[in-house]
């Protein structure tokens, strides 16, 4: 079981306290109406499920309720880090550096 | 009924020794013989006592087999135990603590162990293909299901299963701690007393009913002054009178998940005649630690020679156990035979307590000068370059057949021994069960012969002999470094957990 850090609450809690809610920082499109089905498509269902470090979207259901956002390697399932929603999406790729370099040493 | 007024039946015990209570005798019954045990007693170590060592029949060929081990590690002495009016099969006698009124079974026998009509296939081995197996039974078709399968069926495997609901309950709960240290040998009670100092919350688990580990088979040894046994139970006060330590004896850690989340079982009641009514019998603990230290200590590896299967051959480590711990001698005539250092202990603890030993065997050319001279010493046999080609005896193993070990790898004959026991070593195996949980990968180290753990993957340390290190103190060293390195620098393992 998971331990994952709410931002909000400032503590750690296990996974059964949370809702997973996909993919992070998504934006919604302005007028839904202008779009093409594929547009609409590619906004509803395509997601880059990447392999290593992602930044998706946690719920804290059974604690504050409240959506933040987490990067998690999807190869070790370690939360890197969470973040409240809003806030601006981590340079992944120098994350992804950082973690490579702790753990070399 | 006074045990006492009864001749004994405990024919191997030693007159003095162990750490039974001697001072009460208890009834137990295997295969509904009655015998005595003492307190303190696991159920293999009473029929060691009792000069029982056939206990159980193989899984297919129905061979013969005794009692291998002294722990959890025990392969062959699988027995089923009466409770509530049905039975629980295949228990290890090595981990069943002996009360009053103990009733156990052997398993995969008929109509009896000494008689077992299934030993027919062993007989008759040579004629079967290797590993024979249902298909032999396939012609007349007719014959599968109202023949062959219920025979099958009935002849091979291990134990039957209970018949009635099971009657017990059981617990679950949750805990946290800072350091949970597994393993309460010498490096796993270092590692909690250094832990436990600065007022972190300590969890200490041993599956033993008596915390300590190794050390309660030592002889000899000192720590800090005092005899090794000594030691545990000054050390085991200290950390019972801490009120940030937790000691969980009969508790077995069984599982490593993610982010250092253990689980553990402890067995309630099982050791007890009258468990109370509203005590589980299992608690299952799960854990969720800052820090783990894995103190599961190593595994004594048997020899290998045709037929050392048969009852009367054990570890070296459990002959000496069931000796220093037990006060119970595996034999009167006992062959070593080993590869390594750690079995002359056995002979030579076994020799000291009155115990003829015949001979040891060590399979090196040139065994360490001052083994063969304590040897010497107590007038036992060496014999170099010497292993066991073969054994014989029906129940129990009588005699072993030696061989000698010439320079290119060729046998020759070197004599028969008499003997009504024989333990064995090769060498020790670092258990790095636990450690391969946590995710760690397993690193081939060919200096001390065996895989070692590698880089940490969670935030836990190995510490004592599952990482290969020999010798009581640097064993015990290894130990308070595991806990002491946490408050000092920062977590040393590689791969610490980095969320925010």
């Amino acid at each position: 079981m998971l331990l994952i850090s709410c931002p909000y609450c400032g503590v750690e809690r296990p996974e059964t306290e949370f809702r997973y809610g996909g993919e992070a920082h998504i934006a919604r499109p302005a007028d839904p109406s202008q779009l093409n089905d594929e547009e609409w498509a590619q906004f509803l269902y395509m997601r880059t499920n990447t392999r290593g470090l992602y930044a998706e979207r946690w719920r804290h259901a059974h604690g504050c309720g409240r959506f933040f956002n987490a990067v998690r390697d999807t190869v070790s399932d370690k939360f890197v880090c969470t973040y409240k929603a809003g806030e601006p999406k981590p340079d992944l790729d120098a994350l992804a550096r950082a973690s490579q370099e702790k753990d070399a040493r | 009924m006074s045990a006492h007024s009864q001749k004994s039946t405990q024919s191997a015990r030693l007159a003095h020794g162990g750490r039974i209570d001697r001072s009460r005798t208890l009834q137990f019954s295997f295969d509904g013989k009655v015998m005595q045990a003492h307190p303190g007693d696991t159920l293999a170590s009473a029929l060691i006592a009792n000069g029982v060592h056939l206990v159980g029949r193989s899984f297919k060929y129905h061979r013969p087999r005794g009692i291998l081990t002294a722990g959890s590690e025990e392969p062959n002495a699988l027995v089923g135990v009466y409770r509530h009016g049905d039975q629980t099969p295949n228990l290890r006698a090595t981990q069943v603590e002996v009360y009053e009124g103990l009733m156990a079974i052997s398993q995969n026998r008929y109509p009896s162990l000494d008689f077992d009509v299934g030993a027919i296939n062993d007989v008759l081995s040579p004629l079967f293909p290797a590993g024979f197996y249902y298909k032999t039974f396939m012609w007349p078709k007719a014959f599968w299901d109202k023949v062959y399968e219920p025979v099958i069926r009935a002849a091979a495997g291990l134990g039957k299963p209970p018949k009635l609901a099971d009657p017990d309950h059981y617990a679950n709960l949750y805990a946290h701690c800072d350091v949970l240290v597994i393993g309460s040998g010498p490096a796993g009670l270092a590692a909690a007393l250094s832990a436990s100092e600065t007022g972190a919350r300590v969890i200490l688990c041993d599956e033993q009913a008596e915390m300590g580990g190794s050390l309660l088979s030592e002889t000899g040894s000192t720590i800090e002054g005092l005899p090794a046994a000594e030691w545990v139970a000054a050390t085991l006060a200290t950390l019972a009178a801490r009120d940030n330590v937790t000691l969980l004896p009969r508790t077995t850690a069984f599982g490593y998940f993610v982010q250092n989340f253990i689980a553990l079982a402890e067995r309630v009641t099982d050791h007890l005649a009258q468990p109370g009514a509203n005590l589980p019998r299992e608690r299952m603990w799960q854990v969720r630690a800052k820090e783990v230290v894995i103190a599961a200590g190593a595994h004594e590896r048997p020899m290998v020679f045709p037929e050392n299967d048969r009852p009367g051959i054990l570890l070296a480590s459990a002959g000496r156990t069931y000796l220093n711990r037990y006060g119970a001698t595996v034999g009167r005539r006992v062959l070593v035979t080993t590869a390594c250092d750690s079995a002359w202990a056995a002979a030579f603890d076994l020799a000291d307590a009155g115990v003829e030993v015949v001979a040891i065997a060590d399979m090196r050319a040139t065994p360490p000068e001052h083994l063969r001279e304590a040897a010497a010493r107590r007038g036992i046999r060496v014999e170099a370059a010497c292993v066991v080609t073969g054994t014989s005896g029906r129940l129990r193993v009588s005699k072993a057949m030696l061989g000698r070990l010439r320079n290119d790898g060729s046998v020759v004959s070197a004599g028969d021994v008499t003997c009504d026991a024989i333990l064995m070593s090769s060498g020790w195996t670092p258990s790095v069960s636990l450690y391969s949980q946590s995710r760690g990968k397993v690193v081939w180290n060919a200096e001390h012969e065996a895989f070692l753990p590698g880089a940490s993957v969670q935030r836990e340390r190995s510490a004592g002999s599952c990482r290969g290190v020999n010798g009581l103190a640097a064993v015990l060293e290894d130990g308070y470094a595991a806990a002491a390195n946490r408050q000092r620098r920062p977590q040393p393992v590689p791969r610490a957990r980095a969320d925010a």
